[in-house]
């Protein structure tokens, strides 16, 4: 057992009694005895303290030795500045990006929600990959059947989203986003209020009185966090309602509110529609697990409920529609579409710390070389090798600890630009903080990295005549350590190599989706939500409205066309399903299926406004309105694909949605040119399915809310006019979200931008160290070789030949670079399609122009020692040594 | 870690040093006074231990499980740290002894060689 620190002095002073004692037995006196006890022990102090250091761990008296390897190492680094600041910004760039990105990555993907017992929420979702629906929702039919039916889910939570003109809580009226929940919803979802209280199980129902929940964000933002707001009675549309309480800040999911209402608070919810169509489908599910219950027994029960439901009622779910259920966990759910685009970065963030540290060897390993001669004389004074690793090891933790200390400095606003990026992609990145987590991975990181620096450069061995470093204290470059120097220039290429040529993929589909042919006249066209309250749907009061308003904004000065329509290109993309076209003269050929079309509601001027071109036929008029005879007019795929001769117009057509039912049978009486404004990604894309489309007029539907107005000049100018012309007719009338179809396209496109953006500036960092790297070691390389260089100009090389000869080695390690980027790229690319499903291969355009990049760049890096080879001095160099 | 410059010479001695110590303890337990002072003893006075070197080998020996210690109070009535040897250290002591007699046989052969015996 090891013995206590006073262990050590009582043994000492027993000792000396024991002598004394004897020597009093002998007969000396007291006095005397105990001085010549004490003479003859010698050291105390000494005694004790290697008495001590016999239990000490031996890793302590190496922490001491490192201690005294790091000052010396700073003092020498002091001498050199240049690299050790190269050395530090290197691995600064590799430990700020990786830190920033990790600690986003994470917080959104593996931090646990706010929401109690967060892991036992799963979201259900219904989805139609046959109809391109991604989210069908579900209906009140089918939410009772599976809960009748699944024992392993708890509780049931639903949610729908209805807009709503709030009126009452703050000066004017305006579309608020509901979320209309039932009554176990906030239980299922295990939130709490902040105020009052939430809805519960007695705000179900008809008979219940109307009740609100505020949002935290709402609450705080709009209201001030008014604590006084519960028991405030609002006008949600028609109805009213009451503020019961306010929400605990939270993840707004699947969709962004304002406020939450019970069922009754929206006549819809309550219609006969809602409740008994199976195909009505605007729920979404959620589920809380049953005690003991896991997410797998979960899925199981409810896939199995759910195919007994499609056998049950076929008529629901048309096998075209392909309709099937999938079962998540809600953090899973909420952080999916953030996945893939987090661990790309975090893989771009891990080649660009790849590439820091190989380049951090360069430096290192030719500084190492010119202190080889320092090692030879440790060694020589017999410095094992543990040692001098030490040393070594000693100036890397200096190095790295000094690149991390920055790098943690940098992660902050590093971590705020990917949040605002990640954002983009899931909620919860708006919620992550940089916390001392940064600081770990930082520290981890850095250690890592000073680690494999010190075992870079090669020692000089002990057995092996050290006579030549020795005696010049001069620097010799031998082929081993050569070797190494190019493997990490090569690295750095290979992984620049992989990075640049996944920017240029992503810049390439950048440029093609900005320059493709939209088939709309975007510039002078300005867009407009005027929504119907979510309960005036169909009124004949809606197409006088509209009638009248586009009356009044065509004849504002500075207007060239209004219309009205239903869909704002691009930004309404995937709100609403395919439905299935069948014509009076078309049959399908076996085994195929009528086709689906996108159907869109305009009001006459509808095309003349986009730019979009009519064909055949004759545009929507005044005259098309309830009562006539109902009319369509289609997109040139639809009449080229239901009528090849080129005979559409006159033709019947019906449209019929396995979601909601069979519309009226209406006469074409136009063909307009295509216009592809969904499927962002299949712009230019020349594989894409054609954008079928029908249009049917908004004054036999009486549906649209998209205002369309087609300006003279600066169409921003034009918005107060417009707003205010609205107003004239209807003051409760909501005018929002103004913009060009320019700007509606640049903002729906920004994703893209940001993706080639921040890949842009990985692969922009990372070409600049690998750039640095080469012309580092072309450097050395030329100025260890200025002998050879001598000999070879002094038996008659030209200076050119060593021009040639010095760009041609940098051209290799670029070429050589290349290939193992590509071969690797390869393989990850492999390892990545088996766990991430989107993944695209880069072209060979982007990869040949990456290729092009790397070599110029290898090449201009090579140019100045490759000049300094040819201008050696002969006699000089022979000297030298 | 750095290799002494004095490390081979200290090992010898050390070695040596922990054989005797274990070979006194073979006959009971002692505290480290008593241990000096029985190799002197036994040495006819030739062999003197620092203390500087008895007390970290005594440890060391601990440490390595080949000793064990305990406060006792000596027959002088006074308070004293007993070392006692283990198994282990028996076991020690037994090989310590084979390598020291081989030691010293062949060390012998070198210095009187049979043939100048005659």
């Amino acid at each position: 057992m090891k013995p206590g620190d006073d262990e050590f002095d009582d043994e000492i002073r027993s000792h000396l009694a024991l002598s004394a004692r004897e020597r009093i037995e002998r007969g000396e006196d007291p006095a005397s005895a105990r001085l010549a006890a004490r003479k003859e022990f010698g050291n105390v102090t000494l005694t004790r303290e290697s008495m001590r250091s016999v239990w000490r761990p031996r890793w302590l008296d190496e922490a001491a030795a490192l201690g005294r390897d790091i000052r010396f190492a700073l003092r020498s680094l002091l001498r050199a500045r240049g690299l050790a600041a190269a050395v530090v910004v290197t691995l600064a760039l590799g430990i700020g990006a990786n830190a920033a990105i990790f600690s986003v990555v994470r917080g959104v993907l593996l931090r646990p929600l706010v929401n109690r017992d967060e892991d036992r929420i799963v979201y259900i979702r219904q989805s139609a990959p046959g109809l391109s629906a991604e989210n069908t929702t579900f209906s009140v039919p089918e939410i009772i059947d599976l809960k009748s039916r699944v024992t392993a889910i708890g509780a049931f939570g639903e949610f729908s989203t209805a807009d709503f003109t709030l009126i009452g809580l703050s000066g004017e009226p305006r579309t608020v986003k509901a979320g209309v929940v039932g009554g176990s919803f906030f239980d299922v979802m295990g939130l709490r209020p902040v105020l009052g209280r939430l809805l519960n199980a007695q705000d179900d129902g008809p008979a219940a009185a109307g009740a609100a929940v505020l949002t935290h964000k709402f609450w705080s933002t709009s209201l001030r966090s008014d604590p006084n707001v519960v028991g405030r009675p609002i006008r949600l549309g028609p109805r009213t309602a009451t503020v019961v309480g306010v929400l605990e800040p939270s993840i707004p999911y699947p969709a962004e509110t304002e406020i939450f209402a019970n069922v009754v608070t929206s006549p819809h919810h309550l219609g006969a529609a809602m409740v008994t169509s199976r195909t009505h489908r605007m729920t979404e599910l959620f589920g809380r697990l049953a005690p003991g219950a896991t997410l797998d027994a979960a899925r199981a029960e409810l896939l199995a409920a759910h195919s007994a439901l499609m056998r049950e009622h076929p008529e629901a779910y048309a096998p075209a529609a392909g309709v099937r259920l999938s079962v998540s966990r809600l953090r899973d759910q909420i952080a999916s579409p953030a996945r893939t685009i987090l661990l790309m970065l975090l893989a771009a963030a891990a080649v660009v710390f790849v590439i820091a540290c190989s380049n951090v060897a360069n430096l290192i390993l030719a500084r190492s070389v010119r202190r080889e001669g320092e090692l030879a004389v440790r060694a020589a004074l017999g410095a094992g090798h543990g040692a001098l690793r030490r040393t070594l090891l000693a100036e890397s933790l200096v190095l790295c600890g000094a690149g991390a200390l920055l790098g943690v400095a940098m992660a902050r606003p590093l971590a705020a630009m990917v949040v605002r990026y990640a954002a983009r992609f899931s909620v919860r990145a708006l919620e992550v903080t940089v916390d001392a987590s940064v600081l770990w991975v930082g520290a981890g990181l850095a250690i890592a990295a000073a680690v494999l620096l010190a075992f870079v450069p090669r020692l000089p061995s002990p057995h092996a005549p050290a006579g030549l470093g020795l005696a010049g204290g001069s620097m010799r470059i031998t082929p081993g350590t050569n070797r190494r120097l190019r493997l990490f220039a090569t690295t750095q290429i290979a992984c620049s190599f992989v990075l640049l040529a996944g920017a240029s993929t992503l810049l390439t589909t950048l440029l093609s989706l900005q320059t493709a042919r939209t088939g709309y006249d975007m510039r002078n066209v300005l867009v407009f939500d005027i929504p119907s309250s979510a309960t005036g749907v169909g009124g004949t009061k809606t197409i006088d409205f509209y009638h009248d308003a586009t009356d009044r904004i065509g004849r504002l000065p500075g207007v060239e066309g209004v219309a009205i329509g239903s869909f704002v290109p691009w930004r309404d993309a995937g709100s609403m399903p395919r439905l299935q076209i069948t014509t009076s003269g078309h049959t399908p050929a076996a085994g195929e299926d009528n086709p689906h079309a996108r159907l869109r509601l305009a009001t006459p001027r509808f095309f003349a406004v986009l730019g979009i071109p009519l064909l055949s036929g004759r545009d929507f008029t005044d005259g098309d309105r309830r009562g006539s005879e109902p009319v369509s007019i289609v997109s040139q795929s639809v009449a080229a694909r239901l009528f090849p001769n080129g005979d559409a117009v006159d033709r019947q057509l019906s449209l019929t949605d396995p979601v909601s039912g069979t519309l009226d049978p209406s006469r074409i009486v136009g063909v307009v040119a295509d216009a592809d404004d969904e499927h962002i990604e299949n712009i230019g894309n020349t594989a894409g399915e054609p954008a079928l489309t029908v249009y049917v007029a908004v004054g036999q539907i009486g549906y649209g809310g998209r205002l369309f107005v087609r300006a003279a000049g600066d169409p921003y100018a034009l918005v107060p006019a417009v707003t205010r012309a609205i107003r004239e007719i209807s003051a409760d009338q909501p005018v929002e979200r103004a913009a060009t179809l320019e700007d509606v396209r640049a903002d729906v496109l920004s994703p893209e931008r940001l993706n080639a953006f921040v890949f842009s500036g990985f692969a922009g960092i990372a070409l600049l160290i690998a750039v640095v790297g080469v012309a580092g070691v072309l450097a050395f390389s030329v100025s260890a070789r200025t002998r050879e260089f001598g000999v070879r100009l002094a038996v008659g090389a030209s200076p050119r030949d060593l021009l040639a000869r010095v760009l041609s080695e940098g051209a290799a390690i670029a070429g050589v670079g290349i290939l193992a980027g590509a071969l690797g790229g390869l393989a990850l690319g492999q390892v990545a399609k088996a766990s991430v499903e989107s993944t695209r291969a880069p072209g060979a355009l982007p990869a040949l122009g990456a290729a092009a990049v790397l070599v110029g760049a290898a090449l201009v890096a090579s140019l100045i020692p490759a000049a300094r080879a040819a201008r050696v001095d002969v006699v000089q160099a022979l000297r030298s040594e | 870690m750095a290799k002494r410059p004095d490390e081979s010479r200290l090992e010898l001695l050390q070695g040596t040093l922990d054989m005797l110590i274990l070979r006194t303890l073979q006959w009971g337990p002692q505290h480290g006074h008593g241990i000096g002072q029985a190799i002197r003893a036994q040495s006819d006075g030739l062999l003197k231990v620092e203390t500087g070197s008895l007390y970290p080998a005594l440890h060391r020996l601990e440490k390595r499980g080949w000793l064990k210690s305990e406060w006792d109070v000596s027959e002088a009535n006074q308070r004293a740290k007993y070392y006692r040897l283990t198994a282990a250290g028996k076991a020690q002591l037994s090989r310590e002894q084979d390598r020291w007699s081989q030691l010293v046989n062949a060390i012998g052969r070198v210095m009187n060689p049979a043939g100048s015996k005659g």
